[in-house]
């Protein structure tokens, strides 16, 4: 798939992620790149910007294995953003896949 | 060049350094510090986990034109628009296209339009002058038009040149508000390359 497609929808993907559940870096990393091939170093520049842009924030959290982890959690206004992303995301998806399976239809 | 933990982070290190104020940067190479040592407690290797992340590089680049960018719109200067457009076009080759040339073409037309509000509130006076002699009685040229149209119509050119050098500002006011809100879409929408180093 298209690289460039991809790293657009980066940003609703860790959204999404962290409306789930608190995440520390690596482990959001990892929820991501299961699914998506993508450089996850790109990853901590966007949680960055997102923290930036107040919608999430970090916090250090002891862990059995070794020193503390940074843990990031979506803010109010980072939950919002998630919720909206994620209606736009789901309706552009569904017309899209309803267009290209119409055009599959059409060519049978 | 081997691709370890240490080399990924020197990498970035020189790349930010300079650029970065020092705690940013500290802070920066902490997260991939700690994601190589969470991937380490769980086997994985060096080379692997840097192979995963990707290039360091194309990671520095997108760090340096988020802080420039940032930058210029908590400080609002020429120097530093020119620094975010400039870093955002090291991102990738598309944005010789995307950013480049917009930022040429409106930095031309609000050149154009500050250089047209000067000529018109310089051009003003003087025939303003030029019509007041001969209502003084120092008469000199003839115009095609009454002197005291004359006055009227310097009046109105120059009273145009500035309304134009002040609408110029809010434009370019406008433009950089917008070209901001632009370059923040852009940076999170293109991919780097390795190609522009």
């Amino acid at each position: 798939m298209n690289v460039q497609f991809k790293k657009g929808v980066l940003e609703i993907c860790v959204l999404s992620v962290l409306a789930h559940k608190d995440c520390y870096g690596y482990e959001l990393v990892n929820e991501i790149s299961k699914r998506i091939d993508i450089s996850e170093g790109t990853i901590y520049p966007l949680l960055r910007r997102l923290k930036d842009d107040g919608f999430v924030t970090t916090y250090l959290q002891e862990s059995v294995e070794g020193p503390p982890r940074k843990y990031y959690r979506l803010t109010e206004s980072g939950r919002t953003k998630e919720h909206d992303q994620k209606e736009e995301w789901m309706q552009f998806a569904s017309s899209v896949n309803e267009l290209l399976e119409g055009v599959a239809n059409a060519e049978e | 060049m081997q691709k370890n933990e240490q080399e990924y982070l020197a990498i970035l290190r020189t790349r930010l350094s300079g650029t970065l104020p020092q705690e940013n940067l500290d802070d920066i190479l902490s997260d991939y510090a700690e994601h190589f040592r969470i991937g380490k407690s769980k086997g994985r290797s060096e080379e692997d986990l840097y192979t995963s992340l990707g290039s360091p590089e194309e990671v520095a680049r997108e760090i340096k034109a988020t802080y420039m960018v940032t930058k210029a719109e908590e400080t609002r200067s020429c120097g530093n628009i020119l620094h975010a457009v400039l870093s955002t076009i090291g991102l990738g080759l598309f944005n010789l296209v995307f950013v480049l040339v917009p930022f040429i073409v409106l930095v031309i037309l609000l050149g154009l339009i500050f250089l047209a509000g000067v000529m018109f509130s310089v051009m003003g006076p003087v025939m303003f002058v030029f019509a007041l002699l001969p209502i003084l009685g120092i008469s000199s040229f003839d115009f095609w038009f009454s002197p005291a149209a004359g006055l009227f119509f310097s009046i109105g050119i120059t009273s145009f040149g500035i309304l134009m050098i002040i609408g110029d500002y809010y434009l370019a006011r406008t433009f950089y508000y917008l070209g901001i809100r632009y370059l923040k879409w852009n940076i999170n929408v293109i991919k780097g390359t390795e190609s522009i180093v």
